[in-house]
C-alpha cells in the first residue's frame, strides 16, 4: 500500500480541471484575461475525455446562409422543446468565434482545392457541420495543448480532482490525487472550473468514457451545487464484434491492425434489419435519429426478435444498444448554470462542457456537432467570468479544518486493511443497471427495485470500498460517484411521469405538455437527494393549439 | 485481457502510450525504462497505445473479457 506522507500546495487564480476540448477553452481564455491558471486532468490533458473522438463540429454562420430562426426551429422540436433556448442560441451564435480560434490555433479541418471549409449537412433537417481533418482528427486535442502552453497555462496530468474545498460557502479549490506519487495536492483558487465530461458506468461498449465517472457533478452535488438533466439516457448504439470502432474515430485507421477496425453505429444510409430479415421502419420525419435508433432496436429485441442486424460495408454485423450506458443525452445532465457564463448555483464554483447541463438539446440529441462546439462555446465563457471573478476575489484561504475533512474523505479507502474492491462494487453497478428494460425502457416497479439495490450498494458497499494502491484510490473514489450518479439516474427518471425524447416510460408513453414542459433538478438536502421540478419559460412552450401528432412526430411504443 | 504483450526489444520507454492510456493499464518500469502492462484488467481496447507507439510494441488482441471479482478483488 502506498502511503500518502506529502500534502502539495498550490495557489491560483482559476482551477481548471479536466483537459479535453471545453477544458482547455476554459484555460486558454482565462489565461488570455489575465488569470494564473492551472490545468489538471486525471489523464493527459490533450488525450483524454470524449474530446478526441469528435468527428464534426457545427458551426453557425449567417455569412454561409444560415437561418437562425430554422436552426432554432429545428432544434425546439427534434429537442420536444425543453431545450434551454438561451444555452441552444449562445452555442449557435458564438460557435464561429470559436472555429477562428480553432482555425489560428493550428487545428485543421476538411477543405476543398481553395482552402475553404467544406460544410457537411448534418443527418436531417437545414443544419450543418465542418469535419475535423480526416487523418489523425484526434490530435487536435493536443494542438489545444500546445496552445494552453504557449500562453502560460500550468499544465499538470494524472491528477485526480476529489474533493472540492469550501471557505464561508464559496468553493476555493479543490483536493487531488495523483496515481503516481503517494501526494495529496491542494491547490487554492479564486475560482474552479469543473470540465470533467459525463458520467458512464464504463461501459464495455464505448471506451472514450471510461475516464468519464461523474466526479464534477458527484463532487459539486456533495458540496450543495445543483445537477439537472440525469432522466434522458445516452443512446449511442455500436457494434458488437468491435464495440464503438474507436480508432476510426480518432482518424488513424492507417495503424490498426485488422480486427480492430470497426465503425460505431449504422452508417449514414445503413439500414437495420431484424432477426427475420425484415427491415426496421424508417424514421419518421422530424424525430431524432438517436432516439429512434434506440427505441426501435430495443423494442424488436423485446418483442423477440433480435438480433438487430446493420448492413455495413463489411456484411451484416450484429448491433447492440446501450453503448453509452450510465450516460446522459450529450449537454443534458450535469451542474445547474445560475447564468449564461458558466456558473454553477456554488459560489466560486464554474462548470463547461458535458460537465454543465445546458440541455441545449433538451431530450433528444438535436444538432449534430453541437456538443463539441458547445464546449468551446462555455469553456471560453466560463474561463472569461472565472479570470473576471479572481480579479474580484482578495481573500481566497482555505481553513486548516476544511483541509483536514477532505483529507479524511479521500484517503478513507486507502486507509482501509480491507473491505470491497472498487472493481467489484463497478461491475455490481454494471450488471445492475445494464438490462434494457431498467435503464432504457423504464418504469415505476422497475426503477424502484433497481433503485433500492444502489442505494444497498450506496449505504453498504461504498463506505468500505478499499484501495491497495494508488491506482485503485483512483478507481474507489471513480466507483463512489458513479453510484450517486446512479441514484440521481434512477430517482430522476421516477421522478419525470410521462415520456419525452431520451427518457421513455413504459407506464407514462406519452409527453405530458402540461406538466412536463420543465426540467428535474436535484440536490443535497438535509443529507438526502431533494428533486424538484423547474418549469421552461412559458414563452418556449411548444403551440399548445397544434395538435398532439404535430406537435410531436414520433410515436413512443404504447402511445 | 486486450493489452497481451509488450515487445521489450521493441519498446523503446518513451512512455507516449503511458500518456495515451485512459485507464491506467501501464506504467513505466523506471529502472528499465521500459513500458509494463501493470493494470491489464481496465484494458477497454481503445487502441490509443497501438496507435501511438512509434515502434509497433504493443500487441492488443480485439478480445476483451471481464474478470470475475471477488468482493474484495
Amino acid at each position: 500500500m502506498d502511503a500518502i506522507r506529502d500534502l502539495k500546495k498550490y495557489t491560483c487564480d482559476v482551477l481548471v480541471v479536466g483537459g479535453g476540448m471545453a477544458g482547455c477553452f476554459a484555460a486558454i481564455k482565462a489565461r488570455q484575461k489575465g488569470a494564473d491558471v492551472i490545468l489538471i486532468d486525471k489523464g493527459y490533458v490533450g488525450k483524454s475525455g470524449q474530446s478526441p473522438y469528435a468527428g464534426s463540429f457545427m458551426v453557425f454562420n449567417p455569412q454561409w446562409g444560415h437561418d437562425l430562426g430554422a436552426w432554432m426551429e429545428q432544434i425546439n422540436r427534434i429537442s420536444e422543446y425543453v431545450n434551454n433556448r438561451e444555452w441552444t442560441q449562445l452555442t449557435l451564435i458564438q460557435s464561429y468565434e470559436r472555429y477562428l480560434d480553432l482555425v489560428s490555433w493550428g487545428v485543421r479541418f476538411h477543405a476543398n482545392d481553395k482552402g475553404e471549409p467544406v460544410r457537411f449537412p448534418a443527418p436531417s433537417g437545414v443544419t450543418e457541420q465542418l469535419r475535423f481533418e480526416e487523418n489523425k482528427h484526434g490530435d487536435y486535442v493536443q494542438i489545444l495543448r500546445r496552445q494552453a502552453i504557449k500562453v502560460g497555462v500550468r499544465i499538470m496530468d494524472r491528477i485526480m480532482l476529489t474533493e472540492l474545498l469550501k471557505s464561508k460557502g464559496r468553493i476555493v479549490g479543490g483536493m487531488a490525487i495523483s496515481v503516481d506519487e503517494p501526494i495529496l495536492y491542494v491547490f487554492q483558487a479564486a475560482a474552479t472550473i469543473l470540465c470533467v465530461g459525463a458520467c458512464g458506468i464504463k461501459p464495455a461498449a464505448y471506451p472514450p468514457i471510461v475516464q468519464l465517472t461523474g466526479d464534477g457533478e458527484a463532487m459539486a452535488y456533495r458540496s450543495g451545487a445543483e445537477i439537472l438533466g440525469k432522466e434522458f439516457v445516452d443512446v449511442h448504439i455500436s457494434r458488437r464484434d468491435i464495440p464503438a470502432g474507436i480508432p476510426n474515430m480518432l482518424g488513424r485507421k492507417q495503424t490498426i491492425p485488422p480486427g480492430l477496425e470497426g465503425l460505431q453505429g449504422p452508417r449514414r444510409g445503413g439500414h437495420l434489419f431484424n432477426a427475420e430479415g425484415n427491415p426496421l421502419p424508417p424514421r419518421p420525419e422530424g424525430a431524432s435519429r438517436y432516439m429512434f435508433t434506440y427505441l426501435e432496436t430495443e423494442f424488436e429485441v423485446h418483442a423477440g426478435r433480435g438480433p438487430i442486424t446493420t448492413d455495413a460495408p463489411d456484411g451484416l454485423k450484429e448491433m447492440t444498444s446501450g453503448a453509452c450506458l450510465g450516460m446522459s443525452l450529450r449537454k443534458a445532465d450535469g451542474l445547474w448554470p445560475a447564468d449564461l457564463e458558466g456558473r454553477s448555483t456554488l459560489p466560486g464554483l464554474f462548470a463547461a462542457g458535458d460537465a454543465l447541463g445546458t440541455m441545449q438539446n433538451g431530450s433528444a440529441y438535436a444538432l449534430t456537432g453541437s456538443a463539441i462546439a458547445s464546449s468551446a462555446v462555455t469553456g471560453t465563457l466560463a474561463g472569461e467570468a472565472a479570470a473576471w471573478e479572481a480579479t474580484q476575489m482578495v481573500e481566497r484561504d482555505i481553513p486548516l479544518a476544511e483541509i483536514e475533512r477532505a483529507q479524511l474523505y479521500v484517503l478513507e479507502p486507502i486507509k482501509r486493511k480491507g473491505g470491497f474492491s472498487p472493481q467489484w462494487v463497478t461491475q455490481l453497478l454494471q450488471n445492475t443497471l445494464m438490462p434494457y428494460f431498467v435503464s432504457y425502457i423504464k418504469r415505476a416497479d422497475r426503477l424502484e427495485a433497481i433503485l433500492s439495490l444502489v442505494m444497498y450498494f450506496q449505504e453498504q458497499l461504498v463506505p468500505k470500498i478499499f484501495a491497495r494502491d494508488l491506482h485503485e484510490l483512483r478507481l474507489a473514489h471513480e466507483t463512489k460517484n458513479m453510484v450517486l450518479s446512479a441514484e440521481m439516474r434512477l430517482r430522476s427518471a421516477l421522478y419525470r411521469t410521462e415520456s419525452r425524447g431520451n427518457h421513455f416510460r413504459e407506464d407514462y408513453p406519452h409527453r405530458n405538455d402540461p406538466e412536463w414542459l420543465a426540467w428535474v433538478k436535484i440536490r443535497l438536502t438535509d443529507g438526502r437527494m431533494e428533486l424538484c421540478k423547474v418549469g421552461i419559460p412559458a414563452a418556449w412552450y411548444p403551440d399548445l393549439n397544434k395538435p398532439y401528432s404535430e406537435r410531436y412526430p414520433y410515436r413512443f411504443p404504447g402511445e | 485481457m486486450a493489452v497481451e504483450s509488450i515487445n521489450s526489444q521493441r519498446c523503446n520507454g518513451c512512455g507516449i502510450c503511458v500518456q495515451s492510456c485512459p485507464a491506467d493499464v501501464l506504467r513505466m518500469d523506471g529502472e528499465r525504462k521500459k513500458v509494463v502492462i501493470r493494470y491489464p484488467d481496465e484494458c477497454v481496447v481503445c487502441c490509443w497505445c497501438i496507435a501511438e507507439c512509434p515502434t509497433d510494441a504493443i500487441v492488443l488482441t480485439p478480445t476483451r473479457y471481464n474478470r470475475i471479482f471477488t468482493s474484495w478483488g
